[in-house]
């Protein structure tokens, strides 16, 4: 069977995308990742035209939510919102994809019409980000935001655990379920203002990562990292306040970097 | 998570089993009716699977019905372990299908047998009957009439009318009962037993996909093995353990005192007049919805372009609305979708009239007349006496079972299908033009102007001739262009058009030929490059750009399909290039050729199709054309000689 194209429902011709593969897979990272990068990029469901027009995020990045720095939003490598923030607990967040109306209809599809087929292609949209800007040694496990057990219910699935597995399956990272949400929120995309979505935020998450988590976090001396996995990254108040749930609960030896598809 | 219960219930004469959300509604129900016994079987989160153990004891139950009257302990012991062992074989073969999920639990799907002891209503009370009238359930009936709807959406509806407040299960529950209304699961789950090997067969209860279409998935909702439809997302999730309600419409009868204002309803205010041709095909539509004749459910108005097709409808819709009944209109486009509704509410100015697509707001009115994409039509669950479908042979309608399921669903038991089209597909034509075909000899040409299941309107409004395209094989058409050498016939044809001041429509095949192409034509014709455009239906600004050209602010428009149908432009012309490209069939370049010669005052205009090498649609296209021409003459020739 052929596949159809996620984004515009078209044939996908694979001798039209070799081109384009290739150079985003240049461009992507470097030599030693071109094979695994470009494996990702060729089994991407989306066809030669979508493929050219993917909004990847590109150029220089603030170092801390990792943001194209346009004209006027930055002096040196950290943007102006991220410098406002008093008590950085993220190391640092990486994502692959401006936010537009694209990703805003695509994102929409997937997660609120519940099209589930989208998950592999997201699922490999995060491991391309992950070999562009880390290496996969040196993370302990993978977790993720969770969803209040009412959306949950009400959605039937849970978007970024999905995504979390397809990225464990190709990095080789395990996903661990360590926190749980206690408090149940507007969707965020309803609230207004940045102050607004940290007020909400604030003591939204608790820790689970007691019940059944096989690596042991507490006995470990070394500095180890763990990669916090969402869809979005908007203002970083959800991010922000999931990395100092686990920053509490393990201590400041574990350093806390978060993946998303869109920023 | 809501559990559904399974149990049998043991009347005086047969016995078979129910599926409840809720118990008490039906305990309390059978307790107000016959003697009967209860036996609770079991329960489980999953509706699919609980409606598939139903269908399984119920196919069983009729097996044994004629042994014994009553049921035996043994015979129940005997039940639940059928139950048990079918439960396990589901789980085992959705393990099978499900490759690369982890279950939920042990078991994809659970399965809690209950111990209840089998309760017995004596056959004393039989007196209470149904109460009518004020009860809530009599109210939610009414708001539910004719609609077809997933639980959200039933919520949805709900809401809309100020009623969210209770929980609406159990009085759905209690019409379920009564027989008013009917429950599914979104997706249907059976086994079927093969000898080599048993299969799991899923299909989608409300689009009808079956199990290519329907992706199988681990659900938080229900916590079970579950799947949902891939094919009518849009729509909403259709899953294993959504409950999809399906509420009739009653028969209306129109009361004495209900008459007049039904008669305000139906009130036709309409100044324009029929031609001798249209007079006669609107009455016979109009004759075709009145008669109560059974067998008789649909008729096709097969109307040349620009042969008036909406105002035909005018008597038909008026019959249908002054019997008491709603109308639907559907129709596959939204944009004729939003041209139609202001025109109706014009002509109807007494009716409730809503459009009804994608991102209308007026989705859950209720109304008289009803206009909605075909899409939206999968809301509704035999509504309407009359539906009309416009433009039959249009995409996404056409050669999509889903959606003729969906309109053949929205009519009334005894109900009347209309359609409407310019190049009726074949299966319509077979259908319902019965064919003069002798024994012997093969007549197939002569198509009968009407008959009780048809009407045909071969010439237009305005009486003059529909215009015959030239058909010219241009050898390396496609090459021509791309390396930007003239095309002669193209060139003389859009220069004296444009000279002469009319617009031009160039159809392309492919979204990518339109800028090759707009722009091989803008420096063919530089004098009048700044007047062109493209289109194409991934285009942003295509409304914009069509409205422009509708303004003449543009006078030539390069375009893919999207405007082969519903809109008219005075005094244009049109040209194909590439027709032998297979999206160009014969019904399109039809619709394409009657783009010209619309208005009453430009009734002539020039129609090119260019093709590469020969090709049959072309050729049937024009041919069909003539032949409409010829039927139009020879029916003027007639009329004179009367």
């Amino acid at each position: 069977m052929t596949k159809s194209c996620v984004s515009c429902g078209n044939r996908i011709a694979s001798s039209l995308r070799e081109a384009s593969v290739r150079s985003w897979a240049r461009q992507l990272c470097n030599q030693a990742r071109y094979p695994i990068v470009y494996r990702l990029l060729a089994g991407l469901p989306i066809c030669a035209g979508c493929l050219d027009a993917l909004p990847v995020i590109g150029g220089p990045i603030c170092q801390r939510c990792g943001r194209e720095l346009e004209v006027g939003i930055a002096t040196g490598t950290i943007c102006h919102d991220c410098k406002l923030v008093t008590e950085e607990t993220l190391v640092s967040n990486r994502s692959l994809l401006h936010y537009n109306e694209w990703g805003k209809s695509l994102l929409g599809l997937y997660k609120y019409r519940g099209d589930e087929r989208l998950a592999s292609f997201y699922g490999a949209l995060l491991a391309i980000t992950f070999f562009r800007y880390h290496d996969p040694t040196s993370f302990a496990c993978i977790t993720t935001v969770p969803l209040h057990s009412n959306r949950l219910h009400e959605r039937g699935f849970n978007q970024v655990d999905l995504l979390a597995a397809g990225l464990s399956t190709a990095v080789g990272v395990p996903v661990q379920s360590l926190l749980q949400r206690t408090k149940e929120t507007a969707k965020l995309s309803k609230q207004g203002g940045r102050t607004a979505r940290q007020e909400s935020m604030r003591e939204a998450f608790a820790w689970t990562g007691d019940r059944g988590v096989s690596i042991p976090f507490g006995t470990c001396k070394k500095p180890y990292k763990i990669l916090l996995v969402d869809d979005i990254f908007t203002t970083g108040s959800t991010l922000r306040s999931c990395a100092s749930v686990l920053r509490a609960h393990l201590g400041a030896i574990c350093e806390i970097y978060s993946l998303t598809i869109y920023r | 998570m809501r559990d559904y219960l399974l149990y049998l219930k043991q009347g005086k004469m047969s016995i078979q089993a129910y599926v409840t959300p809720c118990f008490e509604v039906d305990l309390m129900y059978w307790r107000d009716r016959e003697g009967c016994q209860l036996h609770i079987m079991g329960k489980s989160p999953s509706l699919a699977l609980v409606f598939s153990l139903r269908e399984m004891i119920n196919t069983h139950l009729q097996g044994l019905s004629g042994t014994g009257k009553s049921i035996t302990d043994k015979a129940l012991a005997n039940l639940k372990q059928m139950i048990t062992g079918y439960v396990h074989d589901v789980s085992h073969l959705y393990k099978r299908e499900a490759t690369g999920i982890e279950s939920p639990g042990k078991e994809w799907f659970e399965w809690e047998e209950s111990d209840h002891p089998s309760q017995e209503y004596g056959n004393s009370v039989d007196g209470i009957g149904e109460c009518t009238g004020n009860s809530p359930s009599a109210t939610y009936a009414q708001v539910l009439a004719g609609r077809s709807l997933l639980w959200e959406e039933v919520g949805t509806l709900l809401q809309k009318r100020g009623m969210a407040d209770q929980d609406c299960t159990a009085v759905l529950q209690q019409m379920v009962l009564a027989g008013k209304a009917e429950w599914k699961p979104g997706i249907r789950l059976s086994m079927k037993k093969g000898w080599w090997r048993n299969r799991l067969e899923l299909k989608c209860e409300r689009c009808g996909s079956g199990s290519g279409d329907l992706e199988l998935t681990v659900c938080h909702s229900c916590g079970q093995g579950c799947a949902y439809c891939t094919v009518c997302l849009g729509m909403g999730r259709s899953k294993c353990c959504t409950p999809y309600v399906l509420v009739s419409a009653p028969k209306v009868v129109s009361a004495v005192n209900k008459r007049e204002q039904v008669r305000d309803v139906a009130r036709l205010q309409w100044m324009g007049s029929y031609s001798k041709d249209q007079a006669r095909a609107a009455e016979q539509a109009r004759r075709f919805v009145a008669s109560p004749r059974l067998g008789l459910d649909e008729f096709l108005i097969w109307a040349v372009c620009g042969a008036g097709k909406t105002e035909l409808l005018f008597p038909s819709i008026a019959e249908a609305l002054s019997a008491g009944g709603r109308v639907l209109i559907a129709t596959p486009r939204k944009d004729v979708v939003l041209e139609l509704a202001p025109r109706i509410q014009k002509v109807f100015p007494n009716a409730r009239v809503i459009a009804v697509h994608g991102s209308s707001a007026q989705k859950w009115d209720d109304s008289d007349i009803t206009i909605a994409t075909t899409h939206q039509v999968m809301r509704y669950y035999r509504r309407f006496p009359l539906v009309v479908l416009d433009e039959a042979d249009a995409f996404p309608y056409h050669n999509n079972l889903v959606l003729y399921r969906a309109v053949a669903r929205a009519v009334q038991a005894g109900g009347k299908l209309l359609y409407l089209s310019a190049t009726p597909p074949r299966y319509l034509q077979k259908r319902l033009i019965p064919s003069k075909r002798s024994f012997f000899i093969r007549t197939s040409s002569r198509t009968p102007l009407l008959s009780a299941s048809h009407v045909l309107l071969p010439g237009r409004y305005h009486g003059s001739v529909l215009p015959v395209p030239d058909v010219v094989t241009v050898q390396g058409l496609h090459k021509r262009v791309q390396s930007n050498r003239p095309i002669a016939p193209l060139v003389e044809m859009v220069r004296s058009s444009l000279d002469n001041g009319r617009q031009v429509f160039l159809f392309v095949p492919r979204i990518d030929d339109v800028e090759k192409v707009l722009a091989y034509v803008q420096q063919l014709l530089p004098a009048h490059a700044p007047q062109m455009a493209g289109v194409h239906a991934a285009d942003t600004l295509r409304e914009e750009k069509v409205r422009a050209f509708r303004d003449r602010q543009y006078t030539l428009m390069v375009t893919t399909t999207i405007l082969e149908r519903g809109v008219t432009i005075p005094r244009s012309d049109v040209v194909v290039l590439g027709a032998e490209a297979p999206v160009f069939d014969e019904a399109s370049l039809v619709q394409i050729a009657g783009r010209v010669g619309r208005s009453i005052d430009d009734t002539t205009g020039t129609v090119l199709f260019l093709q590469a090498d020969r090709a049959n649609a072309p050729k049937a296209a024009v041919k069909q054309i003539c032949r409409m021409n010829q039927l139009a003459q020879k029916l003027r020739a007639q009329e004179e000689r009367n």
